[in-house]
């Protein structure tokens, strides 16, 4: 069963098209890559996936909920973590994956999904830290932490190594290959080709609000005879 | 319920940080400060203070008037005579020079003193009009520093009172001589208000009175939405910053219990810092009662005390007028893209809140033209800050339309806080109109 399917979405911003009829469907437990350059729709599209924007026309559903007349029903499977997002600065990070949890369990379940973030964050004893201590890479992991400790149906990651150091992308790349590995969906977005061709099963490239191109990153480069994603997308858009 | 806690407990956490405890409470000690300082001065006008006698004449009358100056003192501040010679210290010193007679002030530690010159005896005996000089040396630049000179003034009109009585004693006699000095007795005023008649008691004291009692809460009513409105805001930008309310948003949890969470968690802070000033404040107001002349009467003793039910009202007033802020903050703040767009969002708010707090403090409702009547009806702010006072002249009309006008408003801001949190404009800001996107696109 698709854990995610997307039909025909456009989306416009006050009358200016941002998402132009975007298509396509990801499979359960799949690594699914959103790939394009900046201001493509990719952000405008995860953030109409996470029920966060309406969607002007068309449909998407996730597990089978209609994100825009079952959203309530949609929040409770999905994950999503925003570009380039913080967390409450005042708070450690203990207490901030604390909070995080009280909307998914109580008591012992809760605290238990807390320890399981605080595993996946794996900060040691920074964990106990004011927030607004941590460098990029850290907030990134105790962010992906609390994305995923609710255990998710459907994980969405907006430019998740953004702006990290090659370690900590790394790192965060490995995080998200275990995530898969436990069945979650993950449906992530990137400008990074080569990270996307590391990372994920199947690749949508879009480009001005449409989907240019979905298939393997194998598939594609054997179409187009490229060597990597980022040739592919370069003939492709050229075409 | 359970995510609503939830909220509440961290808006807590984050609102109550050291640093926002800190500034509140350097503000109440502030006050408390301000009213201990005028706690002492205030008492300073009514412990008697040295005064010096300068006897520039030598003359009989110049040492009856030294006896007069006792009694005066031993009448003013009820002391024995003992202790009233105390007081006033007698200086033998000629007036033609002003260097000796300050030096002589000083080594005695007086900074006032009544002085006669010579002639001051034969005048009074020729029936001529003698005259009192007064010294002071100027020392307490303080709020009150002149508190001393004005007890000097009244002391040489008291001088002059008796001298008078002494001087028609020898000529009629005692008994005559009171009452011919002082045929009147002093005035009995009547001051009818709210249909009853007080007696005892003038318009000005009452107002007085009042404004002792009410002119606190417009002020802590403002400070009090003006800080939490601007905590409000910022968290708002802050949220918006970090993407934490982007987050929140995609939670299992109702826009109802975010926006309810946030507001309530407000409004306890705001409620708790209110107290806190409140405490701040009736001690600075302590202070300033002290001082002399602006006692008025005490609205318990003319029957306007506030019942309990009234204090249930200016209770309910206050919290939905918080609440209205708060609401008002949370839309505003929807619309601020970061912290520091979010910091002028706060200024419509101080503007709404500063604008009752003056025409409060210089007018009363009744006072005041229909056309300044309605907008400030119109302002939710208004009506906490002139309940007080409203309840005391029983505008019973006015304070119930403001309480059913608040609660409708107070509805309303969480209605659209509530529409606005289910929109885009919460991620995409005001993008809707050209005007915005052209804005938008040159920030890109
Ligand atoms: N709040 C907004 N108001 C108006 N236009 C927007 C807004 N957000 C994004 N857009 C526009 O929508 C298009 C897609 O943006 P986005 O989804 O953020 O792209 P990406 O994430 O692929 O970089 C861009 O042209 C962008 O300018
Ligand atoms: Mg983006």
């Amino acid at each position: 069963m698709n854990a995610l399917v997307v039909e025909d979405v456009y989306k416009t911003y006050g009358g200016r098209p941002a998402v132009n009829g975007v298509s396509f469907s990801v499979e359960e437990g799949e690594i699914f890559g959103l790939i394009g350059p900046n201001g493509a729709g990719k952000t405008t599209t995860l953030r109409m996936i996470s029920t966060l924007l309406r969607i002007t026309s068309g449909r998407i559903t996730v597990c089978g909920h209609d994100v825009a007349t079952e959203s309530d029903a949609v929040r409770k499977i999905i994950s999503y973590l925003p570009e380039d997002a913080g967390a409450y600065k005042d708070l450690t990070g203990r207490a901030y994956l604390k909070f995080m949890a009280g909307f998914f369990a109580d008591g012992g379940d809760a605290e238990k999904m807390v320890m399981s973030g605080i595993g996946i964050a794996d900060l040691g004893e920074r964990i106990d830290s004011k927030v607004d201590t941590y460098s990029k890479g850290m907030m990134r992991r105790l962010l992906i932490a609390r994305a995923i400790m609710p255990a998710p149906k459907v994980a969405i990651l907006d430019e998740v190594t953004s702006g990290l150091d090659v370690i900590n992308a790394f790192e965060i790349r490995d995080v998200i290959r275990q995530i898969a590995a436990r069945g979650v969906t993950v449906v992530i977005s990137s400008h990074n080709m080569f990270e996307v061709e590391m990372l994920c099963d199947r690749v949508a490239m879009i480009n001005d609000g449409k989907v240019v191109l979905c298939g393997t990153p194998g598939e594609l480069k054997g179409r187009f005879e490229a060597s990597n994603l980022e040739e592919v997308f370069v003939k492709a858009v050229k075409k | 319920m359970n995510h609503l806690l939830n909220i509440i407990r961290k808006e807590l956490r984050e609102l109550m940080t050291v640093g926002s405890i800190v500034s509140v409470l350097i503000m109440v000690f502030i006050f408390l400060g301000a009213g201990t300082m005028m706690n002492e001065q205030g008492d300073s006008i009514t412990t008697p203070s040295e005064i010096g006698f300068i006897d520039g004449d030598g003359g009989p009358w110049s040492d009856r008037t030294v006896e007069i100056l006792v009694a005066v003192y031993m009448d003013t501040y009820g002391l024995s005579e003992e202790e009233a010679r105390g007081f006033v210290k007698v200086i033998e010193v000629a007036l033609d020079d002003n260097a000796v007679v300050v030096e002589r002030m000083q080594s005695l530690g007086i900074d006032a003193a009544i002085a006669v010159g010579p002639g001051y005896s034969a005048d009074l005996d020729n029936k001529v009009r003698a005259t009192i000089s007064e010294y002071y040396i100027f020392t307490n630049p303080g709020l009150l520093g002149s508190a001393g000179s004005s007890m000097t003034s009244l002391m040489i009109g008291e001088i002059s009172n008796r001298i008078s009585k002494e001087l028609v004693f020898d000529i009629i006699g005692p008994d005559d001589a009171a009452f011919m000095l002082n045929p009147i007795k002093g005035t009995d005023a009547h001051t009818y208000m709210n249909g009853e008649m007080h007696a005892g008691v003038r318009p000005l004291d009452i107002s007085m009175g009042i404004m002792n009692q009410t002119l606190m809460v417009p002020v802590v009513i403002m400070m009090v939405i003006m800080m939490i409105g601007s905590i409000v805001i910022s968290s708002m930008g802050n949220e918006k910053e970090n993407k934490t309310l982007e987050t929140l948003l995609t939670m299992p949890v109702g826009r109802t219990a975010i926006v309810t969470g946030k507001i309530l968690s407000a409004a306890i802070v705001g409620l708790v810092y209110g107290l806190l000033y409140m405490v701040g404040m009736m001690f600075y107001s302590k202070g300033m009662t002290n001082i002399g002349g602006l006692g008025g009467s005490s609205p318990a003793d003319l029957g306007l005390a506030l019942g309990p039910a009234d204090w249930l009202i200016v209770g309910a007033m206050v919290f939905l007028a918080i609440f209205c802020a708060l609401g008002m903050c949370m839309i505003l703040g929807a619309f601020a893209k970061n912290y520091k767009a979010a910091q002028t969002m706060t200024v419509p708010i101080s503007v709404l809140a500063i604008i009752p707090m003056l025409i409060n403090m210089f007018a009363s409702w009744g006072s005041l033209p229909t056309a300044v009547q309605v907008p400030l009806f119109i302002i939710p702010f208004t009506h906490p800050m002139m309940v007080m006072q409203n309840l005391m002249f029983g505008n019973t009309s006015v304070v119930l339309a403001g309480l059913v006008y608040l609660a409708l408003f107070a509805m309303l801001t969480i209605f659209i806080t509530v529409k606005v949190y289910k929109s885009d404009i919460l991620l995409t800001g005001i993008g809707q109109t050209k005007l915005a996107r052209a804005f938008a696109r040159k920030k890109i």
